[in-house]
This record gives structure tokens, C-alpha cells and sequence, in this order.
């Protein structure tokens, strides 16, 4: 029996409960108390910024940037028409949201009359490069900032990590190289903006919501699990 | 353990206070679809097929009787802005603006520019 084979029910225990520990040991808030400036402000329209995109995958921004109006409607905000707005930026140099991230966001109130703007950040999107890796994993941190004051009046992250080995294959060398052909397929074919929308449901559920949902106000104390930065 | 059965409970209402809704908010049809479509390969058949989509929505929620959502109609007024079809494009830019004020400042600006194009 070899080391391994011994330490291997230990190494299940601990990996066991790791997962356990990261399912039980959130700590939750609540909506009201984390992000205040939500209700005192109480944006009713959503600028969407183009995605900044810190992911290898070029086309990332383009994709994702497609995911995010409706979820975003269907909490309740006036979202102004992506494909209209990111063409009315790019007409003004604003092609890049880092180049707005840290200036007065006050500009976006006067030609747009938007109250608050979502910035939204591609940090993992992983491509079909990574074949020999069975996961998946698409990122977003997402922001809130206010028109008013450029303050962040709510931010959150949504991660979502995809398994693609497809299950198929025994052990062994032969199992993992059918593996790796079955990721490579599924990867190729997979429509990423799937795993965007799992990823941005993560982050928006957490979002106080807007004066077109009936629980509008009414949501201060859903709990929501607390994201440290 | 009280406390998280509260919460428990409490997530368990949040869900099917969800899944009791009967009516959906808003009708996107295959907005989602196109969209993604447009950005993957802006030519002819996806611009087309992008204008449809947006069509579909308006026809749909009316069916419905439900408000279009937000932006439908500003989309379509564009669409008619780069085909220096200005007089549509203003009337799709009055009633998306008519539907949502939030969209006021925006939809003159537009109106605006459609104007000094026309």
C-alpha cells in the first residue's frame, strides 16, 4: 500500500470538509445595513459601463457585455440600451470604463441622466486554451457608483466554476486524455455567456432592488452573505 | 439553530415568492439570443435578425399587456438613426421616453441629434 493510497480517506476528510466549511461558514447581512447608500440615494436608472476585462480572452468583453441589461431590468432599474450607450461612448473616446473609473462620474448624469452607473469586471473567463484544466471558471466583480457623488453605493462579486471533464472515461492515462478531448469539445462549443448570466445572478441578487420590482424599498433586511475585499 | 431555521424558512418563502409570480415583468423574447449574435458577427443577417428581435419584443408585450422593457424602443430608434431614418428614430426615441422617464434626458439628447442629422 502505498503512501498515498494510505492518506487517501484523510485527504478525502479534509477536502470533505473544506467544502463543508465553504457551504456553512458564511456570514450573512443584511441588504440594508450593507449597502445604505442604496436606500438614501435611491437610484432608479443604471448606466451599464462596457466590461473592463482583466481575463486573457479578448473577446470576454464583447460576450459578457450582452448578459447583463436584462438581469439587471428585472430587478427593477431603468437600464439606458447597452448598444446604444456603448456606441454614444466609443463616439466620445470612452471605449475602456478604466478611463472613467476614478473621474467624477457626474458627466454620465448630464448627457444621460442616469443616476448611478454598474461597472462590471471580467476577472476570470477562462478560454478553450486550457483544455488539460476541466474547470471553467467565469468572474465578475460588479460596482454601483453614484452619479451624484461617484461614491460606490454597492459592489459584489459573482463566481461561478463549471465542471467539463463530462464524467465520461475510467482512470488511468487513456481516461484522462478521453478527458481532455471531451473538454476541449465542451469548451469549444460551450456558449460562455451561460456561465456569465449563472455568474452575474450571483452578484444581483445581492443588489437592493429598483423602483420597478413590487419589493422595491421593502428589501432591507434580505440576508445576503457578506463578500469581504 | 432557531436562527437558522428562520432563515431557512425565510429563503424558502423568497423562492416561491418567485416562482408564484404568474406574470413575468417583461417579455425579451430572444433579445439575449440576437444580441450575442450582433456582438459575435455584426453583419447583414445578425443586424437583421437584431431589429426582428426587438420588433418581436414590442408585438409580444403588447399581447401580454406588459410594459417593454427597458430600452427596446431606444434600440430600434437607433437602428433607424444609422439608416438616416430620422423621423422613425425619433418616434421610437418619444416613446421609449414616454415609458420611462429615467430615459428623458437621453431621449432629447438623441431627438436632438436626429434632428441636426435630418
Amino acid at each position: 500500500m502505498s503512501l498515498f493510497n494510505l492518506l487517501k480517506p484523510v485527504l478525502v476528510l479534509v477536502f470533505a470538509s473544506t467544502l463543508l466549511t465553504a457551504c456553512v461558514s458564511p456570514t450573512y447581512v443584511t441588504k440594508g445595513t450593507e449597502f445604505p447608500g442604496m436606500y438614501t440615494e435611491k437610484p432608479k436608472s443604471l448606466l451599464i459601463m462596457p466590461p473592463i476585462n482583466l481575463s486573457t480572452a479578448a473577446d470576454a468583453k464583447d460576450y459578457y457585455s450582452t448578459t447583463v441589461e436584462m438581469p439587471v431590468a428585472f430587478h427593477g432599474y431603468y437600464t439606458f440600451p447597452y448598444e446604444l450607450t456603448a456606441a454614444v461612448l466609443k463616439e466620445q473616446g470612452i471605449y475602456d470604463s478604466e478611463l472613467v473609473y476614478d473621474i467624477p462620474l457626474n458627466k454620465f448624469q448630464e448627457y444621460f441622466g442616469a443616476d448611478a452607473v454598474l461597472f462590471t469586471k471580467i476577472v476570470k473567463w477562462d478560454t478553450s486554451y486550457a483544455v488539460v484544466a476541466s474547470n471553467l471558471t467565469v468572474s465578475i466583480e460588479a460596482e454601483i457608483k453614484s452619479t451624484k457623488t461617484s461614491e460606490v453605493l454597492w459592489s459584489y462579486t459573482g463566481t461561478v466554476v463549471v465542471d467539463l471533464s463530462g464524467n465520461s472515461g475510467g482512470g488511468g492515462l487513456v481516461g484522462l486524455l478521453a478527458n481532455a478531448i471531451v473538454t476541449a469539445i465542451n469548451t469549444a462549443s460551450a456558449d460562455y455567456t451561460t456561465y456569465a448570466k449563472q455568474a452575474n445572478a450571483r452578484f444581483i441578487y445581492s443588489v437592493p432592488v429598483g423602483p420597478y420590482h413590487p419589493q422595491y424599498l421593502k428589501d432591507q433586511n434580505i440576508k445576503i452573505i457578506q463578500q469581504t475585499k | 439553530m432557531k436562527m437558522k431555521l428562520v432563515g431557512l424558512l425565510g429563503f424558502t418563502i423568497l423562492l416561491s415568492g418567485c416562482a408564484a409570480t404568474q406574470k413575468p415583468m417583461y417579455e425579451y423574447g430572444d433579445y439575449s439570443e440576437s444580441f450575442y449574435a450582433l456582438k459575435r458577427d455584426a453583419g447583414d443577417e445578425n443586424t437583421v435578425k437584431w431589429k426582428s428581435s426587438l420588433e418581436n419584443i414590442i408585438t409580444k408585450s403588447s399581447e401580454q399587456s406588459l410594459r417593454v422593457p427597458p430600452g427596446v424602443y431606444a434600440n430600434l430608434g437607433f437602428i433607424h438613426l444609422k439608416a438616416n431614418d430620422n423621423n422613425k428614430a425619433v418616434e421610437y426615441f418619444e416613446l421609449e421616453k414616454k415609458i420611462y422617464p429615467e430615459a428623458e434626458v437621453f431621449m432629447n439628447n438623441l431627438i436632438k441629434k436626429a434632428n441636426v442629422q435630418g
